[in-house]
């Protein structure tokens, strides 16, 4: 059940929608330069050796492996395959949970090496804490158009909002490809 | 319509392999002299993998309302 022709997007109001998602993930993209500086700027290049190596390449590629799936479920439901739409929604949600599990597994070691009053844990939580509840929101509004998806919304000809949530969550893949190094291998 | 989505999934394994041979080298370059710049570059190299073929970056160049 798709919405009737007149409730879907204009090609005109379809570039404005992404061009303001755009301006929003740019104001996003700047939020987190700023936190990321603020390590660099506090701490130059130093890192604490107790690290979590192992379970911060696994989230790394827990969300890498997410960011093909989100990829699949959009191109999926762009060329009709609700099936595969919904197969791919699904396991990019379970990836963000694998994702989010790892974060609150790595902070309960971190709690312990460098609490969030010392220089490197102020870094440290701040801005895997920023991150986690973009991943927490993304994963919410994945959940979103999973539900929808399943109820027959969405089609070839109209799934801008797939296609919004997949880029948010895309953005916040690429947040974590700058924030990884700068925590886990710079130093 | 198969085809196309098969080639499209097809881009979209590809882009996933290289993300995951880029971390990679990014995990050793953080051994390499000059690791900060290194690791600035391969995350960009990265990032703009991601903008472009994931994100659809350049539909924003097209003509408006294309």
């Amino acid at each position: 059940m798709h919405r009737p022709e007149a409730a879907r997007l204009s090609p005109h109001e379809l570039y404005n929608a992404r061009l303001g998602l755009w301006l929003f993930i740019v104001s996003e993209a700047a939020l987190f330069s700023a936190f990321i500086a603020a390590r660099y700027l506090n701490l130059g290049t130093q890192r604490p050796a107790e690290l979590n190596q192992p379970l911060g390449l696994a989230i790394t590629a827990a969300l890498l492996l997410s960011s093909l799936t989100a990829y699949r479920a959009e191109t999926c439901i762009a060329h009709g395959d609700r099936a595969g739409f919904l197969r791919n929604t699904l396991w990019t949600l379970l990836l963000a949970v694998v994702f989010l599990v790892g974060v609150v597994a790595e902070w309960v070691e971190a709690f312990h090496l460098f609490p969030p009053g010392t220089r490197y844990g102020t870094s440290f939580f701040s801005l895997t804490g920023l991150h986690g509840l973009h991943v927490l929101s993304g994963a919410v509004l994945l959940l979103g158009v999973y539900l929808h998806g399943r109820r027959g919304r969405y089609g070839p000809e109209d799934y801008w909002p797939v296609e919004g949530v997949v880029k948010y969550w895309h953005f916040v893949d690429v947040a974590w490809v700058f924030i990884y190094p700068t925590l886990y291998l710079v130093g | 319509m198969k085809e196309v989505l098969a080639e499209k999934l097809r881009v979209g394994s590809t882009v996933f392999v290289a993300l995951c041979a880029l971390t990679a080298v990014e995990w050793f370059a953080a051994r390499w002299p000059g690791a900060l710049l290194w690791l600035a570059v391969i995350a960009a190299a990265k990032a703009a993998l991601i903008a472009e073929y994931f994100m659809h970056s350049s539909q924003l160049l097209g003509e408006e309302g294309s």
